[in-house]
């Protein structure tokens, strides 16, 4: 044992020192971004190759609270990430169930076309669903984000996956115990299945509080918009302020590294049970 | 179980909602692709396949389907050997904490938005005056600073470059997870047998993670066809001479910046069969399993 311990030693080495480097490197871009955010305009014209501010300073952010609606791009994102997930976790997991542990009539092309629609890439539909978001008077509206996507076809693969796995007999006593299917749906689907529930909810959370072509094509108004098109609109009418576009950018993106990082244990078990699925 | 008051009661819903927000807009956008379409005229004329006529004889569309393939090739496969690459080595480490630590750190960029981070990438890496790249160059080998964004190929291999920064933490934790569940024992024997390191994992570790392999795989390939954000941010205008344009970009451009929206609906039913034939090839190769288990 001994012996394989101290072969193994270089390579362990190596591999530490390997990686210390990649996550400097990997880092490198979002600590730019906070210490940017932290220069004053001047600082950074004038000792561009710097990497600490000169004197640190809140001008920047400042600017941002000053010049954009950022308190209003913040709920709308809250508000279309925060309705989106809830509904989507409802709508996959009894969908989820009832192709897990129900039989009917059709139910195997009826499941494909839930999994077709999941190849069709949202660009190729993005004129037809710009036209219908019209054509049903959500233009310009946070609906617009929050509407089309209610039902999720991969959140219901995922979660129809896991339901598999809760045994028939579970939901067969719970039957001859004169539960009803919204009672096993509560009482013994959803207990059952926590880890997926999480996975669905941070995937959801994150693709919404991120996503920028719908808003992009969807919304008009500054005073409408999410935190990721905000940014880029702030970011063309700012071109010349760049301590104050850092600084935009670091509080569009701080909130969603801060969660992370204290949810990370969750975020990777979600990643990896639906990627092993 | 039988309940079909309980199914339809679930199933009707839902089936509406897909039929209205899923495959609607695909035969939606498959009927304008015969008009000459603007939402803002009050006609639009019925042109028959001329939109598709003109895509086969316009230079920007094949370029911007050349530019895609390379895109996604290029950015794919290297994708796929650094993350497995950096998945072996963390779980050389034998620490716990530190793999997870890793880990971590690598899929952070991955939480952020993407426009975000492009925009990081924008001045801090790409930018002429003080970006990163050219801050390197200068100081190794005294290149005097390039405007990155009016090059074709350096600027296409840029982005491909921030895509690979922007997304590697997502198949490296799913590879580390993958290659930690391949059993001690099996790794042992073939230590006995007397197979190196490499040995060991391209013919253990590997076929033991086929699944996960192929997963990853078809997953990162579409998810890269959809690349769209960065190009938008990076190269709106889709670079010099398009050596950048991608079909997503050029189908946003055409229908919301032109507003010839019947024309993007052709170039949006051809992405549609490129994706499709990708997909089909990639699993007739790779005999992925998504049957109905």
């Amino acid at each position: 044992m001994k012996k394989t311990n101290k072969k193994m030693r270089p390579s362990v080495v190596f591999s530490i020192a390997f990686m210390s480097l990649l996550s400097a490197v990997m880092m490198y871009p979002m600590v730019w971004m906070v210490l940017t955010s932290f220069k004053s305009n001047a600082d950074i014209h004038l000792h561009k190759a710097q990497f600490l501010p000169t004197e640190w300073t809140i001008e920047g952010y400042l600017t941002v609270f000053e010049k954009a609606p950022i308190g209003h791009w913040f709920l709308n994102s809250v508000l279309t990430t925060g309705l989106t997930t809830l509904a989507v976790i409802v709508t996959s997991t009894l969908v989820g169930f009832v192709f897990a542990k129900y039989r009917f009539r059709f139910k195997q092309p009826l499941f494909y076309a839930i999994i077709a629609t999941m190849m069709v890439p949202p660009q190729v539909t993005m004129i037809p669903r710009y036209l219908i978001i019209q054509d049903i008077h959500l233009f310009n509206t946070i609906w617009a984000l929050i509407v089309p996507g209610l039902v999720s076809a991969f959140s219901v693969y995922l979660a129809r996956q896991f339901i598999e796995d809760i045994p028939d007999s579970l939901c067969e006593a719970a039957r001859l115990d004169g539960a009803g299917p919204l009672r096993i749906y509560w009482h013994v689907i959803l207990p059952n299945i926590k880890p997926a529930i999480g996975a669905i909810g941070i995937f959801t959370a994150m693709m919404h509080w991120n996503d920028y072509l719908n808003p992009l094509l969807m919304l008009n108004d500054k005073t409408k918009m999410t935190l990721p098109l905000g940014l880029v609109i702030f970011d063309n009418g700012h071109t010349t302020d760049l301590a104050a576009t850092m600084a935009a950018a670091a509080l569009v993106m701080v909130p969603m590294v801060v969660v992370f990082v204290l949810f990370q244990k969750q975020f990777i078990k979600g990643m990896t049970l639906s990627g092993m699925k | 179980m039988k309940n079909g008051k309980f199914v339809a009661a679930v199933l009707i819903p839902a089936f509406g909602f897909l039929a209205f927000f899923a495959f609607y807009p695909v035969v939606y956008g498959l009927g304008i692709s015969f008009f000459d379409f603007n939402p803002a005229n009050s006609h639009n004329d019925f042109i028959g396949l001329e939109n598709y006529a003109r895509l086969m004889h316009d230079p920007l569309f094949w370029k911007s389907v050349g530019n895609t393939l390379f895109f996604c090739l290029v950015a794919v496969s290297a994708n796929i050997v650094i993350t497995l690459t950096l998945a072996e080595i963390i779980c050389h480490i034998p620490k716990k904490w530190m793999r997870t630590l890793f880990r971590t750190i690598l899929f952070i960029p991955c939480v952020a938005p993407i426009v975000g981070t492009s925009i990081i990438w924008k001045y801090g890496i790409i930018a002429t005056d003080g970006g990163l790249i050219n801050n390197i160059l200068g100081m190794l080998f005294g290149i005097p600073p390039t405007n990155w964004t009016l090059t074709e190929m350096p600027m296409m291999l840029i982005i491909i470059l921030y895509t690979l920064w922007a997304d590697i933490g997502y198949n490296v934790i799913l590879f580390t997870a993958g290659l930690e569940s391949v059993p001690k024992e099996l790794e042992e024997a073939a230590r006995v047998d007397g197979a190196g390191a490499l040995r060991r994992f391209f013919s253990v570790r590997i076929p033991l993670i086929r699944r996960s392999f192929v997963f990853v795989a078809i997953m990162t390939m579409a998810d890269y066809f959809q690349m769209f954000a960065q190009f938008n941010v990076l190269v709106a205008d889709g670079g010099r001479n398009y050596a950048a344009m991608v079909l997503t970009n050029l189908i946003y451009r055409t229908s919301f910046k032109s507003f010839d929206m019947g024309y993007a609906a052709a170039i949006s039913m051809a992405l549609f069969v490129i994706v499709m034939t990708v997909a089909i090839i990639q699993d007739r190769v790779m005999k992925a399993d998504w049957s109905y288990e």
